[in-house]
């Protein structure tokens, strides 16, 4: 019985944290949250739009059982709105416009009639209400000792196709909510984050006779070449210190990806495959996870840097074209329909390279652009379902995935 | 001429990382409100405006490029069928004869399946397919430059496979 007990006890220390294993949290047994606002200034449909937004945040957060009813009171009022008697915590907060029409919010979080947090928030315009939204989510969490969503607080960078040849560079929160445009007029694909504090960025412009590499500061907003590289020349991956890049190029017609060091400005050759190696992702500064169609339909594949060792990471899926990876992890897109002439699905498959588990994370339609968060507790991709375009966030830890729809144009490429 | 037009994001940039901080204060939202920077503005001399007089024979670049015909491929496939093997025989005389002073783009492209690198890796091989046609057929592999504009560039937006059929395809452009 003793060794029972010791094998079940390995057992499950060694599946503890293993994101491939589905963790599911049952709703009813997350503590209830329902949300209270006391807004003076600023017009209704205004008020609904922040408040849909807090809602969404908080529960991507999955901390809460988070109820959506937009009930309204005093915001000094010591007791909650009767209907919220029940609920373990309440976040009631204020909006208003001070005197230098400054955007200002001030919340505080009661657990069960209790104050227990409180902070204030200001900005400059109101249109940027959902970064506030967001870091208040942010704090709720911080403050509840969950696993960090600092993710939340992160730019996405990417490329929209507004019509054939036509693209546009965007920064958004992780919601595509706010939309600034970066880069506009020309061709210009793959924008990729240069570094952590995502102040630079490299991107593809595809312009001139040879596709070139980009490099943008944001703050002085200076743009340099770097590389150029006929037929293809795509940044797919940056390392952790921002010191080395996977690249993909083809510079006699023959997509290989190379690493390319951004102080000496050298690039090696990491692949010699005579058909298609693209995508590189670094797995660790030792090792890469890569796209390949050597076994004659594109697939993930890794090689340690430096040798010439390859190996198949996948053995599921008739067509697996894109791939993002995070430590041991590695999430893929996968066609699952094999009808070349019709609609296909396409889902996203995450692995782990430690054990053999395959864990399904997506279920409809087309489902692409899987991009892990920095710290990998999040991953965020693109669906398109019925003729409707939604961003995706995939909360591994929580087995959930939130989708907040695309107002308009196609997604090229992404990078979180 | 097409330009870039950068347009500075000290602002969402001030916003992303000011609205972090635990006590926002007024010097906080004075970031948000920081000056834009003047905006970069860099130019790219695109393909398009390449379209000058040339010729041997007197045609112009505009009018050579249309005696080029586009070649077309097979779903996930980048080998040249045997009924474009004329097609592409075709091209190489134009390329060998009227316009042998000037510069073949091949623009290799794909259907909407795939928008990742895969696919543009597969409109290059696409491309690298008909440029070693071509030099088959005595063209100067030296005066033929490759790219790939994988999904973007469609000439036809239906949902339907014979649509479909016409983006998976190679174009030419000339160079001067």
């Amino acid at each position: 019985m003793k060794i029972l007990f010791t094998w079940l006890f390995i057992i499950s220390l060694s599946f503890g944290g293993d994101a491939t294993i589905e963790v599911i949290k049952k709703v009813e047994s997350l503590p209830s949250l329902a949300v209270e606002e006391s807004t003076s200034s600023y017009d209704d449909t205004f008020k609904l739009r922040f408040f849909k937004s807090l809602i969404a945040d908080l529960n991507v957060i999955s901390v809460f059982n988070v109820d959506r009813h937009y009930r309204k009171t005093d915001y000094d009022s010591s007791d909650v709105v009767v209907e919220n008697k029940d609920m373990k915590y309440v976040l009631r907060y204020r909006i208003f416009e001070d005197d230098n029409r400054y955007f200002n919010v001030k919340m505080k979080l009661l657990k069960e009639s209790t104050e227990v947090m409180n902070k204030s928030y200001k900005i400059k315009k109101k249109d940027f209400y959902m970064f506030i939204s967001h870091t208040m989510a942010y704090d709720i969490n911080e403050f509840m000792g969950e696993p960090s969503v600092a993710w939340m607080k992160r730019k996405v960078i990417f490329s929209r196709v507004v019509a054939p040849k036509k693209s546009e560079l965007v920064i958004s929160d992780y919601t595509l909510t706010y939309q600034h445009v970066v880069v506009k007029g020309g061709f210009n694909v793959f924008p990729k984050w240069a570094n952590k504090e995502q102040s630079q960025f490299y991107y593809t412009s595809l312009d001139g006779a040879k596709p070139s590499l980009k490099q943008v500061d944001i703050k002085t907003g200076t743009v340099k070449s770097l590389l150029v590289s006929d037929g293809m020349m795509i940044c797919s991956d940056v390392s952790d210190d921002s010191k080395k890049l996977l690249l993909t190029m083809a510079p006699n017609g023959q997509p290989d990806i190379y690493l390319y060091d951004v102080a000496t400005k050298r690039s090696s050759k990491v692949t010699n495959y005579r058909g298609i190696d693209v995508n590189g992702q670094f797995i660790n500064n030792s090792k890469i996870a890569f796209i390949s169609n050597r076994l004659g339909y594109p697939n993930v594949f890794s090689k340690r840097l430096g040798t010439s060792e390859v190996e198949q990471m996948i053995y599921y899926g008739k067509s697996n074209a894109a791939c993002s990876a995070h430590n041991e992890y590695i999430v893929y897109k996968a066609r699952e329909s094999s009808n070349a002439f019709s609609k296909n699905t396409f889902n996203l498959h995450l692995i782990s390279t430690k054990t053999d588990f395959i864990r399904r994370l997506t279920a409809t339609g087309i489902n692409e652009f899987p991009r892990f968060s920095k710290d990998g507790d999040a991953i965020l991709f693109i669906k398109n379902y019925k003729a409707q375009s939604s961003i995706g966030i995939i909360r591994l830890n929580h087995n959930k995935n939130y989708l907040f729809p695309l107002k308009y144009g196609r997604v090229q490429s992404m990078d979180w | 001429m097409k330009s870039i037009v950068l347009s500075s994001v000290v602002t969402a940039l001030l916003v992303f990382s000011g609205c972090s901080s635990k006590n926002p204060d007024a010097d906080g939202a004075s970031n948000a409100n920081a000056q834009e920077v003047e905006a970069v503005k860099t130019e790219t001399v695109s393909s398009d405006n390449g379209i000058i007089s040339s010729g041997s024979e007197g045609l112009s670049m505009a009018e050579l490029e249309k005696k080029l015909t586009s070649v077309y491929f097979a779903f996930d496939k980048f080998d040249i069928t045997s009924n474009m093997q004329n097609t592409v025989s075709t091209d190489a005389e134009v390329a060998k004869a009227s316009a042998s002073n000037l510069t073949v783009k091949l623009e290799g492209n794909c259907d909407e399946w795939g928008s990742d690198e895969y696919n543009f890796a597969l409109g290059l091989k696409r491309a690298d397919a008909v440029k070693k046609a071509l030099v088959a057929e005595g063209v100067d592999a030296s005066k033929i430059t490759m790219v790939s504009f994988g999904e973007s560039n469609p000439t036809c937006s239906d949902k339907t496979q014979a649509c479909w059929a016409k983006n998976r395809r190679v174009d030419f452009k000339l160079l001067p």
